[in-house]
């Protein structure tokens, strides 16, 4: 019970400033995905019609009506909610940051996911996690709910099975994408396959970008690759430019040809031109 | 520089293959996370080869790992000399007084050559060249394996005596055959028998000499008396160079100093001398006189009768009414001497028949009888004293210094238009100068001087028309005087006043210590000096000597320096009496010459060599770390910053802003020891109060009135000094500006209200300021006052002294919060309030004790207490009514 309470109070002290993070990047993004311009179930006006045979009497609106000698029908607009569907990658080599950067890389693709989010159920669509429960998926309260779901441990690393993701849905996938680009393409073919669209984000710590290490260094990765010792890490820093620069191209022709967007970001640059892209490449 | 292992040094070697293994051992990586290693995995480097160790840091291995090699072979330094010849060694110390200067130098150095001996695998034969305290003469020892011949070596002490220089001949002639050679620390006096002793300690082999690096022995010689001065004489070798001066210590019996003199004896004099001049009852205290510095026979003088009694005899020429009160002759001498002087009376050939300074001889012509032995003691050096009177006005005689006209002078009697005389200032050349006739001493009849060219010179004291009152002249070694009047009450009142007793003190001090006169009664030795000039009991072979023989003999196991005699009467008997005058020892050849530590412990570097190595590879292992990134740069820093020792922090400058912190202040008088007086005393009531009380003190200003603001201190401590100028004008507007806004100013007039005698000007002083300042009225300081319990409830107000009045403000002044502006004092409470570096109280407080001092500090707090909140605690005066008032 005292376990449990700690967790709870943990997670109580950790969501309202990233939810209101969240919200401050959100809120300098202009909102308004919204509006079908079209006839539909809705609560706003759109439009008188003559009554037409069929037309249930109910729906008549008597005080337009008794402006002049014919009947008219009250029509409301159609608002279409699409569901917008969020991961954002748990594993090890997300949960790291270097000395140039003050945010892990988790905390950040965290933020972005919920800034998202709040973009979005503003303009009243549904938001949903892959591979995790949220109690609503729609409303101010699916916010918090999110975060909550985001804050618990992730069960499974890597990719996601993605098996429970509907057609039409959009997807946003934030990672590093240090995987395979087999990996990568196969779970692209199987969202393109739904068919579904969507955007992948790919987080980068600045010394990711830029390997800013000097001499003789003993590499050691986060999610059991091994080792290596690079004698000289000046001496391969052009070379590990231009591997980066391929496998990002790699990836973004992947996403491109499955019909995904590719926003690449890293932690040091502010979160707002990170969500303004990937606001643009879900729009789009 | 020579090593003690010198062999490790080819470890040296080694070092080139240091470096090519350190070289080729690249350090070992920095471990650093990376997600990103998918894409360093099969990175080929450009260049392979730069994983080298950094050229600093592989120099700094091998500095360290030659440090290490250097210390092990273990360098050192000095203690190169060798001892002479070889087989058993002859070590010969003078162990005289001469030698105790530099005694535990001298042994040191001995203990080395024993060491170096021991090391060679020599025997040791020592010899100590004094005769030993039981008297026998000088024996050299069998020889001795060196923990022996240590333990003997420290039996030997130095002696009070010269050395025996032909029976240390004698016994070298028993000493190891020729060629075993022989050490010879020598005292540098020269001494009878140099030249025996010199054949007699080469013929014993290679000698070398260990010569002590320190200044030449001095001998503190007996003073001398001149009037009221002690001559203290300092002899020594001479010296090529300037030496410090000697401090010389007056110190009593129990070892109080008195008085301290320095002598500078200039560069190849051998005699110098200093007068010390002290109050005639100070200076009779004096029971030695003892050379700062190394604890030695020969620094130390014993004083005895000789230079304190001063007997005084009185004779008259009618012995039935000398003692008559009020109006016998003798009666008022004998009250104004007996606390000052030993006083015999009687029969003038009985009085001459004892040693005697001074004679004095009241209305009594000096008849041929008596003549003869009257000149001798005057001519001896004695002082002479004659008063007037009837029968010496009609029969002058030749004891008298000046010509008398026959007959007297009397003035202001029935027949006479005169009006008593007063007396007229002393002439400067006079021993009286200094002293204040008071204007009450009027002189009514007088013998007259024959006016000479020489009057004016010989006239000690005069009236106010210019008659001579007091007349003196030397004669021989001593003093004729006449006082123109009677020695009682008859001619004039000058007996019964003050001034008389001043006048005979003064005449008395002119003249010459008495000894008990040396004769041919052995004296027994009570008390001896050992060699370090410590009084103790005789040694065994002492033997009494006469004192008539003391200055033929000279100092030896059988008389030795020391007390002789009974013990009313203890005759001291000095190193110096008896010693011919100092000379250096003449050089003995042929014979090498070295300083003590030429034999000396060699300084090892080995250690201190392996401390900076060991911190090399401290060096080392933070780089290493660094370079690996265990430790990061900062941190790196900050544990050098640790390691190293903190700096002498830099004192803090004193606060430029008086406001921000309460002090305490005094006034700067311009006499530097009475400023650090105050300055030491409010330190001390500072610390005290911040001690005791609520209330925080900062460290005591020094302000000079007018020049700095006052208006930042509560309390202005200002010490009278009776030579003290007139303060300025703008120096006392400013106080009383002080004063008038709630500021306390204590004046110490620091001399316990004794009058003019001790502080003479000092109530003069006083009156002046007070006349500049405006000091209200004032009344003395009773325990009812708001001061006497601000904080303690306090009965008396002591300082340094005890007892002197202190003055407050009369009438409560309600517009300054019945505050007393000023309080005026005499008892030198900053000397009692003083601490100095160490905590301790640097003047004694007199009559003395804890308790004085205690309470000098709680009238300080109590001060303190009343200038920090005025008249809080004034209610507590009337708690007495206000209870009674709730009680009813």
């Amino acid at each position: 019970m005292r376990g449990e309470a700690r967790r709870a109070e943990a997670l109580a002290a950790r969501l309202p400033p990233l939810l209101l993070a969240a919200e401050r990047v959100a809120a300098t993004v202009a909102a308004g995905l919204h509006g079908r311009r079209r006839v539909g179930e809705g609560d706003s006006f759109w439009q008188f019609r003559p009554f037409a045979t069929g037309d249930a009497t109910s729906r008549i609106d008597w005080r337009q009506s008794a402006k002049s000698h014919r009947t008219f029908v009250r029509e409301t607009e159609w608002e279409a909610a699409q569901t917008c569907y969020l991961w954002r990658d748990g594993s090890a080599s997300m949960r790291w940051h270097s000395a140039l950067a003050t945010v892990e890389k988790t905390a950040r693709a965290e933020l972005l996911l919920l800034a998202l989010a709040a973009l979005l159920l503003r303009g009243g669509e549904r938001v949903r996690l892959i591979d995790a429960a949220t109690p609503f998926s729609s409303g101010t309260a699916a916010l918090a709910g999110l975060a909550e779901a985001l804050a618990r441990p992730p069960v499974a690393t890597g990719l996601p099975l993605a098996a429970d993701v509907p057609r039409f849905a959009a997807i946003v996938l934030v990672s590093d994408f240090w995987l395979p680009l087999d990996q990568i393409q196969r779970l692209l073919a199987r969202f393109a396959a739904l068919p579904a669209r969507g955007v992948l984000v790919q987080i980068l710590d600045p010394a990711e970008r830029d390997l800013p290490y000097d001499g003789r260094v003993r590499f050691l990765g986060l999610e059991g690759e091994g080792e290596t010792v690079i004698p000289r890490v000046e001496g391969v820093r052009a070379a590990y430019r231009s591997r980066l620069a391929a496998h990002n191209a790699a990836v973004a022709d992947c996403a491109r040809k499955a019909g995904f967007g590719f926003v690449s970001h890293t932690t040091d640059q502010p979160p707002e031109t990170a969500l303004l892209s990937l606001y643009m490449a879900l729009a789009a | 520089m020579s090593f003690e292992t010198p062999s490790l040094l080819l470890a040296f070697a080694l070092l080139p293959v240091l470096w090519w293994l350190l070289r080729v051992t690249p350090p070992a990586p920095r471990r650093q996370a990376f997600p990103a290693l998918r894409l360093l995995l099969g990175l080929d480097p450009v260049e392979e080869n730069a994983a080298r160790t950094p050229l600093w840091l592989l120099a700094l291995r091998l500095l360290a790992a030659g440090l290490v090699i250097l210390g092990l072979a273990g360098p050192t330094r000095g203690g190169g000399g060798a001892l002479p010849g070889s087989g058993p060694l002859l070590l010969v110390i003078d162990n005289s007084w001469a030698a105790s200067f530099d005694w535990a130098a001298r042994i040191m150095a001995a203990e080395w050559v024993i060491d170096r001996a021991e090391r060679a695998g020599r025997p040791v034969a020592l010899l100590a060249t004094a005769p030993r305290p039981d008297g026998t003469p000088p024996r050299l020892s069998p020889p001795l394996p060196a923990p022996e011949a240590r333990s003997r070596l420290a039996a030997i002490m130095p002696a009070p005596w010269p050395p025996d220089r032909r029976a240390t001949a004698a016994a070298l002639s028993a000493a190891p055959g020729p060629g075993h050679g022989a050490v010879y620390l020598p005292d540098g006096v020269a001494s009878a028998d140099d030249a025996l002793f010199a054949r007699a300690i080469t013929r014993a082999g290679p000698l070398l000499v260990l010569e002590s690096p320190g200044p030449p022995p001095r001998l503190l010689l007996s003073p001398r008396s001149e009037g009221e001065a002690l001559i203290v004489r300092l002899a020594a070798l001479p010296a090529a160079k300037l030496a410090p001066p000697a401090a010389i210590l007056a110190e009593t019996g129990d070892g109080r100093a008195l008085a301290r003199v320095e002598i500078a004896l200039r560069p190849g004099a051998t005699e110098a001398e200093q007068a010390l001049r002290l109050p005639a009852e100070i200076r009779n205290q004096i029971a030695r006189l003892v050379l700062a510095g190394p604890a030695s026979a020969a620094g130390v003088v014993l004083l005895d009768e000789r230079w304190r009694r001063r007997p005084v005899g009185l004779a008259t020429a009618d012995a039935t009414t000398a003692e008559a009160p009020l109006t016998g002759d003798l009666y008022y001498l004998r009250r104004a001497l007996a606390p000052y002087a030993e006083l015999r009376a009687g029969d003038l050939a009985d009085l001459l028949a004892r040693p005697l300074s001074v004679l004095m001889l009241a209305d009594r012509p000096v008849d041929e009888a008596d003549a003869a032995a009257i000149a001798r003691f005057v001519d001896g050096g004695g002082v002479l004293v004659r008063f007037a009177g009837p029968l010496l006005a009609e029969h002058p005689d030749a004891f008298l210094p000046v010509r008398l006209i026959a007959g007297d002078r009397a003035m202001g009697g029935t027949m006479s238009w005169d009006r008593p005389a007063h007396l007229a200032a002393f002439p400067p050349h006079s021993p009286f100068a200094g002293l204040t006739a008071p204007d009450e001493v009027t002189i009514a009849r007088q013998v007259l001087a024959e006016p000479t060219a020489t009057l004016a010179n010989q006239t000690w004291a005069a009236l106010g028309d210019g008659t001579p009152l007091v007349t003196a002249a030397p004669r021989g070694a001593g003093w004729v005087v006449l006082f123109h009047v009677t020695a009682n009450a008859d001619w004039s009142n000058l007996p019964l006043s003050g001034l008389f007793i001043d006048m005979l003190r003064r005449i008395v001090r002119l003249s010459a210590g008495i000894a008990a006169a040396p004769d041919a009664t052995p004296l027994a030795p009570a008390e001896t000096l050992d060699g370090f000039g410590v009084l103790g009991p005789p040694p065994p072979a002492a033997r009494p000597l006469a004192s008539a023989a003391f200055a033929s003999t000279p100092a030896s196991p059988a008389f030795p320096p020391g007390l002789y005699g009974p013990e009313n009467a203890r005759v001291a008997r000095n190193l110096a009496t008896g010693l011919p005058p100092l000379a250096p020892a003449p050089a003995i050849t042929p014979a090498a010459t070295a300083a003590y530590g030429a034999l000396g412990r060699p300084f090892a570097y080995g250690p201190r060599l392996l401390a900076v190595a060991a911190l090399l590879l401290a060096l080392d292992l933070l780089a290493s770390l660094l370079l690996r990134g265990i430790v990061r740069a900062g941190l790196a820093a900050i544990v050098i910053l640790c390691a190293l020792p903190l700096a002498a922090r830099a004192e803090m400058p004193a606060t430029p802003n008086p406001a921000l912190e309460t002090r305490l202040a005094y006034v700067v008088t311009g006499d530097d020891a009475v400023d650090r007086v105050s300055k030491n005393g409010l330190a001390g009531l500072s610390d005290y109060v911040n001690e005791h009380t609520a209330a925080s003190l900062a460290a005591p200003a020094a302000v000079t009135p007018g020049a700095d603001d006052l208006s930042f201190y509560p309390l202005l401590y200002w010490p009278i000094a009776a030579s003290a100028p007139a303060p300025p004008a703008g120096e006392v507007a400013a106080l009383n500006d002080y004063m008038s806004h709630g500021g306390i100013i204590l004046i110490d007039t620091r001399d316990a209200d004794a009058g003019a005698d001790f502080n003479p000007g000092g109530a003069a002083t006083l009156a002046r300021l007070g006349k500049a300042l405006a000091i209200p009225s004032l009344a003395p300081l009773t325990v009812d006052h708001v001061l006497a319990r601000t904080f303690y409830l306090l009965r008396d107000f002591p300082g340094r002294y005890d007892g002197a009045a202190v003055w407050v403000q009369r009438d409560q002044d309600r517009s300054n919060d019945s505050v007393s502006p000023v309080i005026i004092g005499a008892n030198d409470w900053a000397a009692a309030w003083a601490t100095d570096a160490d905590g301790h109280h640097p003047y004694a407080v007199i009559p003395g004790g804890d308790r004085q001092r205690l309470l000098a500090y709680r009238f300080g707090v109590n001060l303190v207490m009343y200038a920090l909140t005025g008249n809080y605690k004034g209610d507590q005066v009337h708690v007495p009514a206000i209870l009674e008032r709730l009680g009813q």
